[in-house]
């Protein structure tokens, strides 16, 4: 199967997303932070698990790219997070 | 690789739902089960829970407040003036505690408020009972041992004055009683000790009377009077208009029979002083007096001239209502300046009133109003939207109580900050280093040669290599060979150039160059992740 | 390809129990359908459609009526009451004002925005009511959450407010003009009948609230044609008609199987 591995990720990943959507309805609160944080640990996990230590594919190459915005972001909500709590 | 169309669908996909979600990234919370209600019913578990608390506290107060009229009144009654004014000034501890709640609950539009205005002026009446009722026993010790004729006048007069007094207090007392009880039972609060405490303070009186009738006859014919009538004191003292309201000017005035001009008197409205004044070259005199912060309903004015205590005479206050206004200008992004003016329906100004401010239904901020009518707050506030109402609450006023109408504002708040922001890059920048770091690099290497693309038939599917029970720098070098060709990578070329040929595999080449040439062994797992990537098509 | 189909059929399987929970399910306030915080889904009751056919003794429960009653239905009811049986009926809007009447009682619903000074939430209208009657229904109750009653005029009364309770005509949430405080009755009973002014009683999300009440009332019997616990979903009511009816249960039972059989019964051959 070509590119199963990539595959698999894809798939971990959006089941992932799909159980944290259904827990946030069972809650009644939608939250657009709790999620983006939440996908940012599953793409972070899943990205560790899929690395081979010789080979760098091409999706892994861009995937970089893409952790290094959403920890940006990340970094981004903590620090209005500590803003809202040292002002209150 | 061609691009395919499926990629291109999943990247346009991605960027515009990325773009819809920073739209939303402002407001981050995008739903949250907060106070459901409808029409006929709220949901409980979306409803903030709060103590009850204050409102708890209300008729239990209104029954202190009550019992405490009759245990002040028996005190009074049994002459322990010690006692009583410990009493009485437990009960305007109450009182004050009263008010504060009527205020924090918003009850000044209901018979609780009506209550409220009663209890003051019982308190009040209470207190000047207990105090004229002192002065009186002085007095009567007084009597026995004064001997002067013109300072036994003095002795009858200003006993005249203090029974006139507590004459007309306890009539103001009286008339309150059935309206107050009212609004007691509606409540359930007992009303008996105040009852009661009615029918105690009309004996004191009644013994303060008998006490003047008792010191007349005793006296046998007194200075200016026939038998068992009290003799006029030669102060006289009346008030014109006998009636006004709040901000109005009334004239206490009055002759002293064979007084002299330049003599100065004392001006006293409800045993407070009010002013002082002097008799005119005629033995008369005129005070002006300015219906400032007194209660609602009757009030006892007298003069004294030294020794001599003129009459008492009556004058009645009467309520008016007033309006509030309220104005918001915004001060900067997280403060606005609230200002307003307090009249009374005529159109007079209330001066050096408290004002409460409102914040958002809860907090209350409290402010004055200045020589004008006029108040001036300004309040900092968080960013986002706000309600704010102001209120008078008219306590010790002869007026009723009036609220503006609420004003909604928006404070901008602060604007943003730059500390996230540096957040983000230091934490974008310490990303990519920690990446690079680990042998993951992100930019693209150098030379990408695109004729070196492997032809796919002959990559299709992986040669299988047999690397069990082998040593494993040989079985290192079976694996490069086998990704060689996979790779379509000719067998003459060496790791390092394989390396600079297929950027992908870069990390495998080099460390198949270190363990073929430098003598180091691969590790079970290095050969195992070797041997994935040297079988499986991971592109 | 067998990787993706299987993945089409989990996709096509979480739809499908979406769209399950779509069309059985509603949001209709009150009714046994509606499986979120303002239905009666949890409510232990058991459905009754024929008022002709209950049995003596037990207990009716009539939830938020609004529809009218028949004579003959009045009849029923009154001979039930004389049998020994208990109707509750729970109104907050004086829909039941007609039937009250048609029985012969005196006790009248008055629907208001009740809202109390006295309270353990945010919203005026979620207060408690203190049990000052002697009822079967509310032994070993003390107090009632009561969720924006209506008073109740007439009858013995069983539930009180407390006396810092007023009808909040403007609705601003506080005593104005023309507001007064004062105890109100929002429970009565007359007999055997006992009006509650309070349909929100019997919500899910009120229902562990009340726990006690909600045991002492089983069990219970609902009139489901005139209480408004049903749905106006075409769907959700065909499935229920077809679930009352067991040969329309059979029928559709056998439709599904005979061409699976038939099916089978061909490959054989």
């Amino acid at each position: 199967m070509a590119g199963a591995k990539k595959y698999h990720a894809a798939a971990v990943l959006a089941v992932w997303l799909l159980i944290v959507t259904f827990f946030m309805i069972l809650n009644r609160t939608l939250d657009l932070e709790v999620f983006f944080v939440l996908s940012l640990i599953g793409l972070l996990v899943v990205a560790v698990l899929i690395d081979g230590a010789f080979s760098r594919p091409r999706y892994m190459r861009y995937l970089g790219y893409v952790i290094i915005v959403e920890v940006a972001i990340f970094a981004y909500i903590v620090a209005e997070k500590i803003l809202e709590i040292i002002a209150a | 690789m061609r691009p395919r169309t499926s990629h291109i669908i999943l990247v346009a996909a991605a960027v515009l739902l990325t773009l819809l979600l920073a739209g939303e990234a402002v407001d981050p919370v995008l739903y949250a089960a907060e106070n459901i209600s409808t029409a006929a019913h709220a949901d409980p578990s979306t409803i903030e829970k709060r103590s009850p608390g204050d409102a708890a506290s209300v008729i239990p107060l209104m029954d202190e407040l009550l019992g405490h009229t009759g245990t002040l009144a028996l005190t009074i009654k049994i002459k322990d003036y010690e006692s009583a004014q410990r009493d009485l000034a437990r009960y305007s501890e109450l009182t004050s505690q009263f008010d504060r709640l009527v205020v924090t609950l918003d009850l000044s539009e209901t018979d609780i408020a009506e209550f409220q205005k009663n209890n003051r002026q019982n308190q009040e009446a209470m207190a000047a009972l207990l105090n004229d009722s002192q002065r009186l026993d002085e007095l009567q010790s007084l009597e026995i041992e004064v001997l002067d004729g013109d300072q036994r006048m003095a002795v009858v007069y200003e006993g005249e004055a203090l029974r006139q007094k507590m004459r007309e207090t306890y009539t103001a007392y009286a008339k309150r009683e059935p309206e107050t009880t009212r609004i007691a039972t509606h409540y359930g609060a007992n009303a008996t000790p105040y009852q009661e405490s009615v029918e105690v303070l009309a004996e004191v009186v009644g013994a303060a009377e008998e006490w003047q009738v008792e010191w007349q006859d005793g006296n046998g014919t007194s200075a200016g009077g026939s038998g068992g009538v009290a003799p006029r004191s030669p102060l006289n003292i009346t008030v014109t208009p006998r009636e006004g309201r709040y901000g109005e000017n009334l004239t206490i005035g009055g002759r002293y029979v064979d007084g002299v001009p330049g003599t100065p008197l004392t001006i006293y409205v409800d045993s407070r002083i009010a002013g002082n004044t002097t008799l005119d070259e005629n033995a008369a005199y005129a005070y002006p007096y300015r219906i400032g912060r007194i209660l609602a309903g009757p009030h006892l004015v007298y003069a004294t001239a030294g020794a001599i205590f003129s009459e008492v005479a009556t004058f009645d206050v009467l309520p008016a209502e007033t309006n509030i206004s309220l104005a918001i200008a915004e001060v900067n992004r997280t403060a606005v300046a609230c200002t307003g003016n307090l009249t009374t329906e005529d159109g007079r100004a209330v001066l050096n009133a408290p004002v409460l401010l409102r914040l958002d239904g809860e907090t209350l901020i409290s402010t004055q109003t200045d020589g004008n009518g006029t108040y001036a707050r300004t309040l900092i506030l968080t960013g986002g939207e706000h309600t704010v109402r102001a209120e008078f609450n008219a306590a010790g006023y002869p007026l009723n109580s009036s609220k503006s109408g609420v004003v909604t504002i928006q404070v901008r708040g602060e604007g943003l900050s730059p500390f996230p922001f540096i957040a983000a890059i230091a934490a974008a920048l310490g990303a990519g280093w920690y990446i690079r770091r680990r042998g993951l690099p992100p930019e693209p290497p150098v030379p990408e040669e695109p004729d070196i693309e492997p032809p796919p038939e002959i990559a299709e599917t992986g040669p299988s290599v047999e690397i069990e029970g082998l040593p494993p720098r040989d079985a290192a070098t079976i694996l490069f060979r086998a990704l060689r060709e996979r790779l379509g990578i000719p067998a003459t070329k060496t790791p390092r150039e394989c390396a600079r040929l297929a950027p992908d595999h870069v990390a495998f080449f080099e460390r198949y160059e270190r363990i073929r040439y430098a003598g180091e062994t691969p590790t079970d797992e290095e050969l195992r992740a070797m041997e994935q990537e040297a079988l499986e098509r991971d592109d | 390809m067998q990787r993706e189909t299987r993945v089409v059929l989990l996709v096509l399987l979480l739809a499908g129990g979406a769209l399950y929970l779509h069309t059985t399910t509603t949001t209709e306030e009150f009714s046994r359908h509606n499986i979120g915080w303002n239905g009666t889904s949890s409510l232990p009751a058991e459905e009754v459609r024929d008022l002709s056919r209950l049995d003596p003794g037990s207990t009716l429960l009539l939830l938020a009526p609004d529809r009218p009653f028949t004579p003959e239905e009045v009849g029923y009811l009154r001979a039930f009451l004389d049998g020994g049986g208990r109707v509750i009926i729970a109104d907050e809007e004086g829909a039941a004002n007609p039937l009250l009447a048609d029985l012969g009682s005196e006790i009248r619903v008055r629907p208001g925005n009740l809202s109390s000074l006295e309270r353990d939430y945010a919203h005026p209208g979620l207060f408690r009511g203190y049990v000052v009657g002697n009822d079967t229904l509310f032994a070993g109750v003390e107090t009632a959450l009561l969720n924006r009653p209506a008073e109740v005029e007439g009858g013995e009364p069983l539930i009180e407010t407390s006396v810092l309770t007023w009808d909040d005509v403007d609705g601003d949430g506080r005593v104005g003009e023309g507001e007064t405080f004062g105890r109100s009755v929002v429970c009565a009973r007359e007999g055997n009948l006992i009006v509650i002014g309070d349909a929100s009683l019997f919500i899910n999300a009120m229902l562990p609230e009340n726990p006690k009440f909600i045991e002492n009332l089983q069990p219970v019997q609902i009139d489901a044609v005139h209480s408004r616990i049903g749905s106006r979903n075409p769907i959700i009511n065909t499935l229920t008609w077809i679930a009352e009816r067991p040969p329309a249960v059979a029928a559709i039972a056998a439709l599904a199987i005979l061409p699976v059989a038939w099916r089978f019964g061909r490959k054989r051959e």
